[in-house]
Protein backbone atom coordinates (compact mmCIF):
# COMPACT_ATOMS: atom_id res chain seq x y z
CA UNK A 1 0.00 0.00 0.00
CA UNK A 2 1.27 3.32 -0.94
CA UNK A 3 1.54 6.31 0.81
CA UNK A 4 -1.09 8.05 -1.36
CA UNK A 5 -3.51 5.13 -1.14
CA UNK A 6 -3.11 5.13 2.95
CA UNK A 7 -3.97 8.76 2.64
CA UNK A 8 -7.08 8.41 0.64
CA UNK A 9 -8.27 5.12 2.69
CA UNK A 10 -7.34 7.30 6.32
CA UNK A 11 -9.56 10.46 4.76
CA UNK A 12 -12.64 7.69 3.79
CA UNK A 13 -12.30 6.42 7.65
CA UNK A 14 -13.11 9.96 8.06
CA UNK A 15 -16.22 9.61 6.47
CA UNK A 16 -14.65 12.12 3.36
CA UNK A 17 -16.71 11.31 0.25
CA UNK A 18 -14.22 12.90 -2.42
CA UNK A 19 -11.78 10.28 -1.02
CA UNK A 20 -13.79 7.45 -1.61
CA UNK A 21 -14.97 8.77 -5.22
CA UNK A 22 -10.72 8.62 -5.71
CA UNK A 23 -11.27 5.12 -4.48
CA UNK A 24 -13.83 4.18 -6.78
CA UNK A 25 -12.35 5.57 -9.58
CA UNK A 26 -9.62 3.91 -9.03
CA UNK A 27 -11.24 0.12 -8.29
CA UNK A 28 -14.49 0.04 -9.98
CA UNK A 29 -14.16 -1.87 -12.94
CA UNK A 30 -11.79 -4.47 -10.92
CA UNK A 31 -15.11 -4.57 -8.98
CA UNK A 32 -17.68 -4.69 -11.70
CA UNK A 33 -14.80 -7.42 -13.26
CA UNK A 34 -15.10 -9.85 -10.24
CA UNK A 35 -18.79 -8.98 -10.40
CA UNK A 36 -19.32 -9.93 -13.77
CA UNK A 37 -17.72 -12.79 -12.97
CA UNK A 38 -20.36 -13.79 -10.77
CA UNK A 39 -23.88 -12.69 -11.75
CA UNK A 40 -23.01 -12.97 -15.34
CA UNK A 41 -25.24 -9.99 -16.09
CA UNK A 42 -24.99 -6.11 -16.83
CA UNK A 43 -27.59 -5.24 -14.45
CA UNK A 44 -27.10 -7.27 -11.52
CA UNK A 45 -23.40 -6.20 -11.69
CA UNK A 46 -23.68 -2.92 -11.93
CA UNK A 47 -26.01 -3.11 -8.99
CA UNK A 48 -23.03 -4.86 -7.32
CA UNK A 49 -20.57 -2.46 -7.68
CA UNK A 50 -23.20 0.07 -6.31
CA UNK A 51 -23.64 -2.09 -3.30
CA UNK A 52 -19.84 -2.85 -2.89
CA UNK A 53 -18.83 1.03 -2.38
CA UNK A 54 -21.89 1.72 -0.14
CA UNK A 55 -20.64 -0.96 2.04
CA UNK A 56 -16.68 -0.01 1.83
CA UNK A 57 -17.98 3.10 3.21
CA UNK A 58 -19.43 2.04 5.67
CA UNK A 59 -16.84 -0.79 7.25
CA UNK A 60 -13.40 1.31 6.00
CA UNK A 61 -13.25 2.02 9.76
CA UNK A 62 -12.75 -2.06 10.60
CA UNK A 63 -9.90 -1.94 7.79
CA UNK A 64 -6.70 -1.78 9.92
CA UNK A 65 -4.03 -2.09 7.03
CA UNK A 66 -2.83 -5.62 8.05
CA UNK A 67 -3.90 -7.03 4.60
CA UNK A 68 -3.34 -5.08 1.16
CA UNK A 69 -6.30 -2.81 0.83
CA UNK A 70 -7.06 -4.32 -2.72
CA UNK A 71 -7.91 -7.68 -0.98
CA UNK A 72 -9.97 -6.13 1.26
CA UNK A 73 -12.26 -4.41 -1.00
CA UNK A 74 -11.98 -7.99 -3.71
CA UNK A 75 -13.25 -10.43 -0.70
CA UNK A 76 -15.83 -7.45 -0.21
CA UNK A 77 -16.78 -7.68 -4.10
CA UNK A 78 -16.55 -11.31 -4.04
CA UNK A 79 -19.19 -11.84 -0.88
CA UNK A 80 -21.25 -9.31 -2.50
CA UNK A 81 -21.40 -10.53 -5.82
CA UNK A 82 -22.43 -14.28 -4.23
CA UNK A 83 -25.17 -12.87 -1.96
CA UNK A 84 -26.59 -11.07 -4.73
CA UNK A 85 -26.27 -14.18 -7.15
CA UNK A 86 -27.84 -15.97 -4.57
CA UNK A 87 -30.50 -14.05 -4.17
CA UNK A 88 -31.26 -14.51 -7.67
CA UNK A 89 -32.02 -11.17 -8.93
CA UNK A 90 -32.60 -10.66 -12.53
CA UNK A 91 -30.71 -13.54 -13.88
CA UNK A 92 -32.59 -14.84 -17.08
CA UNK A 93 -31.31 -13.70 -19.93
CA UNK A 94 -33.50 -15.22 -22.60
CA UNK A 95 -35.95 -12.73 -23.02
CA UNK A 96 -35.02 -10.62 -25.66
CA UNK A 97 -37.55 -8.12 -25.77
CA UNK A 98 -37.42 -7.63 -21.47
CA UNK A 99 -33.76 -7.51 -21.39
CA UNK A 100 -32.42 -6.72 -25.10
CA UNK A 101 -32.41 -2.86 -24.59
CA UNK A 102 -30.10 -3.10 -21.57
CA UNK A 103 -27.37 -5.27 -22.22
CA UNK A 104 -23.93 -3.32 -23.79
CA UNK A 105 -23.80 -6.17 -26.33
CA UNK A 106 -26.95 -5.37 -27.78
CA UNK A 107 -24.99 -2.24 -29.94
CA UNK A 108 -26.65 -2.26 -33.30
CA UNK A 109 -24.01 -3.99 -34.85
CA UNK A 110 -25.47 -7.19 -33.44
CA UNK A 111 -27.41 -8.93 -34.22
CA UNK A 112 -30.46 -10.54 -32.90
CA UNK A 113 -29.30 -14.28 -32.77
CA UNK A 114 -25.83 -13.20 -31.68
CA UNK A 115 -27.43 -11.34 -28.71
CA UNK A 116 -29.48 -14.53 -27.68
CA UNK A 117 -26.29 -16.39 -28.38
CA UNK A 118 -24.52 -14.58 -26.29
CA UNK A 119 -27.04 -14.59 -23.68
CA UNK A 120 -27.70 -18.38 -23.69
CA UNK A 121 -23.52 -18.89 -23.07
CA UNK A 122 -23.76 -16.25 -20.26
CA UNK A 123 -26.44 -18.31 -18.60
CA UNK A 124 -24.93 -21.47 -19.60
CA UNK A 125 -21.15 -20.26 -17.38
CA UNK A 126 -23.04 -18.93 -14.69
CA UNK A 127 -24.70 -21.87 -14.49
CA UNK A 128 -21.93 -23.99 -14.02
CA UNK A 129 -19.83 -21.59 -11.98
CA UNK A 130 -22.98 -21.63 -9.23
CA UNK A 131 -22.57 -25.75 -9.18
CA UNK A 132 -19.05 -25.50 -7.49
CA UNK A 133 -18.84 -24.78 -3.60
CA UNK A 134 -17.46 -21.55 -2.88
CA UNK A 135 -14.34 -21.57 -1.92
CA UNK A 136 -13.61 -23.33 -5.40
CA UNK A 137 -15.82 -20.36 -7.20
CA UNK A 138 -13.88 -17.60 -5.50
CA UNK A 139 -10.26 -19.11 -6.19
CA UNK A 140 -11.17 -19.74 -10.21
CA UNK A 141 -12.76 -16.80 -10.27
CA UNK A 142 -9.96 -14.56 -8.41
CA UNK A 143 -7.55 -16.10 -11.19
CA UNK A 144 -9.02 -16.75 -14.36
CA UNK A 145 -10.96 -13.40 -14.62
CA UNK A 146 -8.91 -11.16 -12.10
CA UNK A 147 -5.82 -12.68 -12.66
CA UNK A 148 -4.76 -12.66 -8.94
CA UNK A 149 -1.30 -14.91 -8.34
CA UNK A 150 -1.69 -17.82 -5.80
CA UNK A 151 -0.31 -15.67 -2.98
CA UNK A 152 -2.49 -12.64 -3.60
CA UNK A 153 -5.59 -15.56 -4.02
CA UNK A 154 -4.01 -16.88 -0.50
CA UNK A 155 -4.33 -13.53 0.91
CA UNK A 156 -7.93 -12.65 -0.41
CA UNK A 157 -9.24 -15.97 0.92
CA UNK A 158 -6.79 -16.47 4.15
CA UNK A 159 -5.92 -20.14 3.08
CA UNK A 160 -2.43 -21.39 2.15
CA UNK A 161 -0.96 -21.39 -1.42
CA UNK A 162 -1.01 -25.16 -1.77
CA UNK A 163 -5.34 -24.76 -0.69
CA UNK A 164 -5.70 -22.27 -3.78
CA UNK A 165 -4.13 -24.98 -6.13
CA UNK A 166 -5.85 -27.93 -4.76
CA UNK A 167 -9.09 -25.57 -5.67
CA UNK A 168 -8.03 -24.30 -8.71
CA UNK A 169 -7.63 -27.90 -9.83
CA UNK A 170 -10.57 -29.47 -8.71
CA UNK A 171 -12.79 -26.50 -9.66
CA UNK A 172 -11.50 -26.47 -12.79
CA UNK A 173 -11.89 -30.29 -13.49
CA UNK A 174 -15.57 -29.96 -13.04
CA UNK A 175 -16.39 -26.76 -14.91
CA UNK A 176 -14.68 -28.68 -17.76
CA UNK A 177 -16.80 -31.40 -17.71
CA UNK A 178 -20.01 -28.67 -17.30
CA UNK A 179 -19.09 -26.72 -19.87
CA UNK A 180 -17.08 -29.45 -22.00
CA UNK A 181 -19.18 -28.11 -25.08
CA UNK A 182 -17.68 -24.64 -24.87
CA UNK A 183 -14.31 -25.62 -23.49
CA UNK A 184 -13.00 -28.37 -26.44
CA UNK A 185 -15.44 -27.46 -29.61
CA UNK A 186 -12.58 -28.95 -31.55
CA UNK A 187 -12.57 -32.05 -29.83
CA UNK A 188 -16.94 -32.33 -29.20
CA UNK A 189 -17.12 -31.54 -33.06
CA UNK A 190 -15.41 -33.72 -34.48
CA UNK A 191 -17.55 -36.18 -32.22
CA UNK A 192 -14.53 -37.73 -30.45
CA UNK B 1 13.64 -34.05 -14.02
CA UNK B 2 12.14 -36.12 -15.94
CA UNK B 3 10.66 -35.20 -19.65
CA UNK B 4 7.65 -37.58 -18.97
CA UNK B 5 4.03 -37.02 -18.73
CA UNK B 6 4.08 -38.40 -15.25
CA UNK B 7 6.15 -35.71 -13.96
CA UNK B 8 5.09 -33.47 -16.55
CA UNK B 9 1.47 -33.61 -16.46
CA UNK B 10 1.21 -32.10 -12.66
CA UNK B 11 3.50 -28.70 -13.58
CA UNK B 12 0.60 -28.13 -16.42
CA UNK B 13 -1.29 -25.90 -14.07
CA UNK B 14 0.88 -24.11 -12.83
CA UNK B 15 2.30 -23.53 -15.97
CA UNK B 16 -0.62 -22.18 -17.87
CA UNK B 17 -1.32 -19.86 -14.35
CA UNK B 18 2.28 -17.91 -15.04
CA UNK B 19 3.05 -19.53 -11.44
CA UNK B 20 6.04 -22.47 -12.46
CA UNK B 21 9.72 -21.72 -12.21
CA UNK B 22 12.12 -21.35 -14.48
CA UNK B 23 13.10 -24.85 -14.72
CA UNK B 24 9.67 -26.17 -14.24
CA UNK B 25 8.82 -24.13 -17.36
CA UNK B 26 11.58 -25.07 -19.40
CA UNK B 27 10.51 -28.49 -18.84
CA UNK B 28 6.63 -28.33 -20.05
CA UNK B 29 8.00 -26.25 -23.29
CA UNK B 30 10.28 -29.10 -23.88
CA UNK B 31 7.67 -32.13 -23.16
CA UNK B 32 4.85 -30.25 -25.08
CA UNK B 33 5.88 -30.84 -28.46
CA UNK B 34 6.05 -34.36 -28.29
CA UNK B 35 3.19 -34.86 -26.38
CA UNK B 36 -0.41 -34.79 -26.95
CA UNK B 37 -2.16 -35.31 -24.07
CA UNK B 38 -0.34 -32.81 -22.23
CA UNK B 39 -1.17 -30.12 -25.02
CA UNK B 40 -4.57 -30.91 -25.56
CA UNK B 41 -4.16 -30.25 -20.88
CA UNK B 42 -2.90 -27.02 -21.80
CA UNK B 43 -5.59 -26.31 -24.48
CA UNK B 44 -8.80 -27.34 -22.31
CA UNK B 45 -7.09 -25.23 -19.31
CA UNK B 46 -7.32 -22.30 -22.59
CA UNK B 47 -10.50 -23.17 -23.49
CA UNK B 48 -11.79 -22.69 -19.92
CA UNK B 49 -10.39 -19.45 -19.36
CA UNK B 50 -11.79 -18.11 -22.61
CA UNK B 51 -15.14 -18.95 -21.59
CA UNK B 52 -14.77 -17.34 -18.22
CA UNK B 53 -12.77 -14.40 -19.24
CA UNK B 54 -13.73 -13.20 -22.59
CA UNK B 55 -17.32 -12.24 -21.82
CA UNK B 56 -16.37 -10.27 -18.87
CA UNK B 57 -13.78 -8.57 -20.83
CA UNK B 58 -16.21 -7.74 -23.79
CA UNK B 59 -18.45 -6.44 -20.96
CA UNK B 60 -16.14 -4.23 -19.07
CA UNK B 61 -15.35 -2.57 -22.46
CA UNK B 62 -18.59 -1.89 -23.41
CA UNK B 63 -19.77 -0.65 -19.99
CA UNK B 64 -19.96 3.50 -19.33
CA UNK B 65 -21.05 2.80 -15.97
CA UNK B 66 -23.95 4.95 -16.20
CA UNK B 67 -24.86 7.01 -13.28
CA UNK B 68 -23.37 4.98 -10.70
CA UNK B 69 -20.85 7.31 -8.58
CA UNK B 70 -24.04 9.00 -8.31
CA UNK B 71 -26.19 6.66 -7.13
CA UNK B 72 -23.17 5.80 -4.62
CA UNK B 73 -23.53 9.42 -3.55
CA UNK B 74 -26.98 9.66 -3.30
CA UNK B 75 -27.31 6.40 -1.27
CA UNK B 76 -24.53 7.58 1.05
CA UNK B 77 -26.25 11.15 1.66
CA UNK B 78 -29.76 10.06 2.60
CA UNK B 79 -27.93 7.17 4.93
CA UNK B 80 -26.13 10.47 6.59
CA UNK B 81 -29.79 12.60 6.62
CA UNK B 82 -31.09 11.73 10.10
CA UNK B 83 -35.01 10.52 9.62
CA UNK B 84 -37.58 12.69 11.56
CA UNK B 85 -37.92 9.74 13.99
CA UNK B 86 -33.92 10.13 14.59
CA UNK B 87 -34.08 13.56 15.25
CA UNK B 88 -36.95 13.81 17.50
CA UNK B 89 -35.06 10.86 19.61
CA UNK B 90 -32.25 13.59 19.62
CA UNK B 91 -34.48 15.51 21.21
CA UNK B 92 -36.03 13.58 23.53
CA UNK B 93 -32.26 11.78 24.54
CA UNK B 94 -31.45 12.71 28.06
CA UNK B 95 -28.62 10.58 27.98
CA UNK B 96 -26.76 13.91 27.61
CA UNK B 97 -28.52 15.54 30.51
CA UNK B 98 -27.28 11.93 32.57
CA UNK B 99 -23.84 12.03 31.32
CA UNK B 100 -23.32 15.28 32.82
CA UNK B 101 -24.57 14.84 36.12
CA UNK B 102 -27.39 17.86 35.62
CA UNK B 103 -29.81 16.15 36.98
CA UNK B 104 -28.96 16.21 40.62
CA UNK B 105 -29.53 19.79 41.44
CA UNK B 106 -32.59 19.57 38.56
CA UNK B 107 -34.10 17.09 41.12
CA UNK B 108 -33.82 18.74 44.24
CA UNK B 109 -35.32 21.81 42.61
CA UNK B 110 -37.95 19.42 41.44
CA UNK B 111 -38.69 18.50 45.16
CA UNK B 112 -38.26 21.78 46.63
CA UNK B 113 -41.00 23.59 44.28
CA UNK B 114 -43.22 20.25 44.91
CA UNK B 115 -43.17 20.87 48.35
CA UNK B 116 -43.95 24.84 48.34
CA UNK B 117 -47.05 24.49 45.69
CA UNK B 118 -48.20 21.45 46.94
CA UNK B 119 -50.46 22.99 50.38
CA UNK B 120 -52.01 25.29 47.53
CA UNK B 121 -52.70 22.56 45.38
CA UNK B 122 -53.85 19.82 48.07
CA UNK B 123 -55.92 22.45 50.11
CA UNK B 124 -60.10 21.88 50.74
CA UNK B 125 -62.23 23.75 49.67
CA UNK B 126 -65.81 22.60 51.37
CA UNK B 127 -68.27 24.12 48.70
CA UNK B 128 -71.47 23.88 51.26
CA UNK B 129 -71.63 23.06 55.18
CA UNK B 130 -71.92 19.60 55.95
CA UNK B 131 -74.07 18.62 58.80
CA UNK B 132 -75.62 15.87 60.34
CA UNK B 133 -78.86 14.78 62.26
CA UNK B 134 -78.69 14.65 65.43
CA UNK B 135 -82.26 13.98 66.54
CA UNK B 136 -85.78 13.43 64.58
CA UNK B 137 -88.81 13.87 66.38
CA UNK B 138 -91.95 13.21 64.74
CA UNK B 139 -95.67 13.86 66.21
CA UNK B 140 -99.35 13.92 64.31
CA UNK B 141 -98.51 17.60 64.05
CA UNK B 142 -95.28 18.67 63.34
CA UNK B 143 -91.75 17.41 62.99
CA UNK B 144 -88.50 18.53 64.71
CA UNK B 145 -84.92 17.55 63.50
CA UNK B 146 -82.24 18.93 65.10
CA UNK B 147 -78.79 18.95 63.63
CA UNK B 148 -75.01 19.78 64.25
CA UNK B 149 -73.32 21.44 61.92
CA UNK B 150 -69.72 20.23 61.18
CA UNK B 151 -67.53 22.60 63.27
CA UNK B 152 -70.18 21.21 66.01
CA UNK B 153 -70.52 24.64 67.41
CA UNK B 154 -73.87 25.60 66.30
CA UNK B 155 -76.81 23.18 66.78
CA UNK B 156 -79.78 23.84 64.51
CA UNK B 157 -83.45 22.86 65.09
CA UNK B 158 -85.33 22.60 62.40
CA UNK B 159 -89.94 22.62 63.37
CA UNK B 160 -91.76 21.92 60.52
CA UNK B 161 -95.53 20.50 59.73
CA UNK B 162 -96.14 17.78 58.27
CA UNK B 163 -97.99 18.15 54.66
CA UNK B 164 -101.56 17.19 54.91
CA UNK B 165 -101.13 14.74 51.91
CA UNK B 166 -99.03 12.84 53.19
CA UNK B 167 -100.68 12.50 56.29
CA UNK B 168 -103.56 12.05 54.20
CA UNK B 169 -102.22 9.26 53.20
CA UNK B 170 -100.64 7.84 56.01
Amino acid sequence: MNDKETELISRCQQGDQDALKEIFNQYHKKVYRIAYGVVRHREDALDVVQEVFIKLFRSIKNFKGKSAFYTYLYRLAMNTAIDHSRRGKKGTFFSLDEEGGFQPSDSPDKRPDQIVARKEVEEKVRWAIDQLPQDQKETLIYREIEELSYEEIAEATGCSVGTVMSRLHYGRKKLQVLLKDMVNPVRNSSGI
Amino acid sequence: MKNSCSSVSPLIERYFDRQATDEERALVERHLPVCTTCSEKLMALEGLKNALKAPVDEALQEETFPWVWEKIEKNIRMERKPSWWNLLRSWLDLSYLLRKRVWIPAVATAIVLALIISPFLFQKTPSYLEASVVEYVESDTHNVMVYDLETGQVTVIWLFEEPEEETFSS
